[in-house]
């Protein structure tokens, strides 16, 4: 059983391609649904954001669920798999944990840091959980991976700094004025960054938003837009008097705030600090506004230069970021081998018991003139032969669950003992889900485990039920591993 | 009992070296975690710190407020106990780093120069006296907290005029939150300085003390007084920015520590009990 992800994201698909797989919330449940109704998973997420669309999958067969995952996204694309493909990427196993996990703290994010992520990620698996799509393993490796994405953000500072130099500006006129509550800003001229920093300034707090242009009618189209007041461009220095943060974005050739003026407004400020953005190239406010006492001047250069620095800075957090996603990435995978032990070993007992059984029953006529006593003997002598057998290979499995060879042992042990049988492969994983569902104990284990070997016999037609004798059904394809392709396990789900 | 009470006070002082070390590591990490556990440490330091002033009080009989050591104790006690106000129940956040170096020279120098605990000489046997010290204390601790917000303010506002942004987003207060702790603290520490100079001029006349207006200590009192009544005023007839109020109580700041380490032990007449 591995972990899969199939999916698209900033990095292999144009913007295009990604509205085309963008999942609404039953969009995703759907597709998750679809993956475990085609037998490809067991366990499937859906996760869409608008910078990625991917399929987690948890699946015996990981190269037929990634194909699985490949067309159902080729469909909603309305493309052929073939030409989806090259847009798509795959990881299983722990490259797919070591995936959602870069996923989840940002690392693999457009904007390194950004937060939102996480909250998608909640979202996406929340929903499939309530969907039914979701068991054991990726309830618990996606509550995992929340708490990365949380450990990453508390002990980096990975999502600290602004990047963008909309929000750096707005984090500078913080740290002069504190908050922003009740602070007026102006907006000189009509921008892009000069609106989007006011809609930034706003959701900070701001309380009064003065906007002023050449043209009042823009002004007006402004105002409505960034929700401010529009003011005419004549009475500047009133503006400059009563605002705090002033950012100017027009196209004027020549400086349209001059030191004289700000000094004039200065006078009416009674000595509150005055902070200056310019976004205009050529520049708008004269540099020489920067030598007056309370006033700071930052220009585009300024802040690009903020923003770069923060980048950087962030990049350089990324590093511990990576090293938190590796050690936690250790703790997943120690879990996720015992997973796959301890299954193992509670098959391969429930095989070589019913051996045993069956090979009492073949000789039931021979032993018939024996006694109860002993019968019981033979029952008991039997079941020691076949408990001194398993006795070591069942204590060395134990003892390699979790170390880094143990994929080795589950692998050779089932192969051995033909036990990749789907019957009894989907078999043992019910019995995980049950037994996740109750206590997690070795006693518990086993006794879900009897109980369900005691059902099948119950059945004492062997094919009758859909979890069919493991045995029985190596014996009749011959090729263990094949039988069924997992479909009886999924539908008895 | 005096052993407890100076092993608790090196405690402290091993507590807030700890401290300053784990606000050095959250300005270098900007881990949030590390401020809090410094935060955490340092008031255990200040409880470290009260039970040996409460200790020694106790070996005295009286409250420890004669000489270098404990007076100095007293300071620093006062002074961490507003820093921690200011970052457990106001905005004002991410001083530690500041506070505890000053904290820890205090300390230092009150433990060089420890003296053993004796009884109150008889002419500080009064209830004047005792209003005095305690009234001056208060002022003291207000005054230092404003002066060191008025320095760190003076610094931030360079720093932001010469855009050296890295050094200041996210690792210092905003520029008006220092600017209003300058005007509290100092709103704070001047009607107790008042009272303390008026307490200490009616003792001095009560007594029957010679000169004692024109002792350098009560001179450079009157000084600083006369400073941050000019803040308090250019405060509030509006005008003055925070620039000149910082500069204002940066300049209080000096005279008061040049009464707190010259003044007070080598040149007043009459008012070495202090130190």
């Amino acid at each position: 059983m591995l972990v899969v992800v199939v999916g698209i994201s900033h990095a292999t698909a144009p913007l295009e391609l990604r509205e085309r797989l963008a999942l609404d919330g039953p969009a995703a449940l759907g597709l998750a649904r679809a993956l475990q109704a085609s037998g490809g998973a067991c366990e499937a997420v859906a996760l869409s954001t608008c910078n990625r669309t991917e399929l987690y999958m948890y699946a015996r067969d990981s190269l037929a669920a990634g194909q699985a995952a490949l067309e159902l996204l080729a469909g909603r694309a309305g493309c052929s798999p073939a030409a989806l493909a090259p847009s798509t990427y795959s990881h299983s196993g722990e490259a797919a944990i070591a995936h959602l996990f870069r996923v989840v703290t940002s690392l693999d994010s457009m904007v390194l840091g950004e937060y939102q992520i996480v909250a998608q990620i909640r979202e996406a698996y929340d929903s499939a959980r309530e969907g039914g799509c979701t068991s054991v393993v990726f309830n618990r490796l996606f509550r995992h991976a929340l708490e990365v994405g949380k450990r990453v953000r508390t002990e980096t500072a990975i999502g600290e700094k602004p990047v963008s130099v909309s929000s750096a500006a707005v984090d500078l006129a913080e740290q002069v004025f504190g908050r922003l509550d009740d602070t007026t800003a102006l907006i000189i001229g009509a921008g892009e960054t000069g609106e989007l920093t006011a809609t930034h300034l706003r959701a900070r707090g701001v309380h009064d938003i003065l906007v002023t242009n050449r043209t009042f009618a823009t002004a007006r189209d402004m105002e409505r837009r960034v929700g401010g007041r529009a003011v005419p461009i004549e009475d500047l220095e009133g503006h400059l008097a009563a605002a705090d943060i002033v950012i100017s974005s027009t196209s004027a050739p020549h400086f349209v705030v001059t030191r004289e003026r700000v000094q004039r407004a200065a006078r009416r400020r009674r000595g509150r600090p005055l902070f200056f953005i310019d976004i205009a190239v050529p520049r708008d406010l004269d540099p020489a506004i920067a030598d007056l006492d309370g006033t700071f001047l930052y220009d585009i250069d300024d802040l690009e230069h903020v923003v770069a620095r923060n980048r950087a800075e962030r990049e350089k957090e990324a590093v511990k970021a990576e090293a938190i996603v590796t050690e936690e990435l250790t703790k997943v995978d120690a879990w996720l081998r015992t997973l796959e032990v301890v299954p193992t070993i509670a098959t391969l007992r429930e095989a070589v018991e019913q051996i045993r059984e069956s090979e009492l029953r073949r000789l039931g006529s021979r032993l018939a003139d024996l006694d109860e006593d002993q019968r019981a003997q033979v029952e008991l002598l039997t079941s020691s032969i076949v408990n001194k057998i398993l006795h070591l290979p069942t204590v060395t499995m134990k003892e390699v669950a979790g170390r880094d060879e143990c994929y080795l042992y589950v692998d050779a042990v089932r192969t051995l003992f033909g036990l990749n049988g789907s019957g009894s492969g989907s078999r043992a994983e019910q019995g995980e889900a049950r037994r996740a569902e109750g206590e997690p104990t070795e006693g518990g284990r086993g006794e879900a485990e009897r109980a369900e070997a005691g059902r099948a016999e119950a059945g004492s037609s062997e094919a009758a039920a859909p979890a069919a004798a493991p045995e029985d059904a190596r014996r009749a394809d011959g090729v263990p591993g094949t039988g069924g392709a997992g479909e009886p396990g999924v539908a008895t789900r | 009992m005096e052993q407890v009470s100076v092993i608790s006070l090196w405690i402290a002082l091993l507590l807030f070296g700890a401290a300053f070390a784990l606000f050095i590591f959250h300005y270098l990490s900007r881990r949030e975690q590390m401020n809090l556990r410094g935060v955490a440490v340092a008031l255990a330091g200040w409880v470290a710190l009260g039970v040996a002033l409460i200790l020694r009080a106790a070996v005295a009989e009286r409250l420890p407020i004669v000489g270098a050591y404990e007076s100095l104790a007293l300071i620093t006690w006062f002074v961490v106990a507003v820093y921690l106000v200011l970052e457990l129940f106001t905005q004002v956040k991410k001083l530690g780093l500041y506070v505890m170096p000053a904290a820890i020279v205090f300390l230092g120098v009150a433990w060089s120069s420890y003296t053993a605990p004796a009884g109150l000489m008889p002419e500080l046997q009064s209830d004047i006296v005792v209003l005095h010290v305690i009234v001056m204390f208060t002022a003291v601790g207000a005054l230092y907290l404003a002066g060191c917000a008025a320095l760190l303010y003076l610094v931030e506002e360079r720093l932001l005029k010469r855009h050296r942004t890295g050094s200041v987003l996210g690792r210092l207060p905003s520029l008006a939150t220092l600017d209003r702790l300058v005007y509290r603290a100092t709103l704070i520490g001047v009607p107790f300085l008042t009272m303390g100079m008026v307490a200490g001029g009616i003792r001095a006349i009560a007594f029957g003390v010679d000169d004692w207006l024109v002792d350098p200590m009560v001179l450079l009192s009157l000084g600083a007084w006369a400073i941050y009544l000019a803040l308090l005023y250019g405060h509030l007839r509006g005008g003055w920015g925070g620039r000149r109020a910082a500069w204002l109580a940066v300049a209080g700041l000096a005279v008061m520590l040049v009464i707190r380490f010259a003044a007070v032990p080598y040149w007043s007449g009459f008012h070495t009990y202090g130190g």
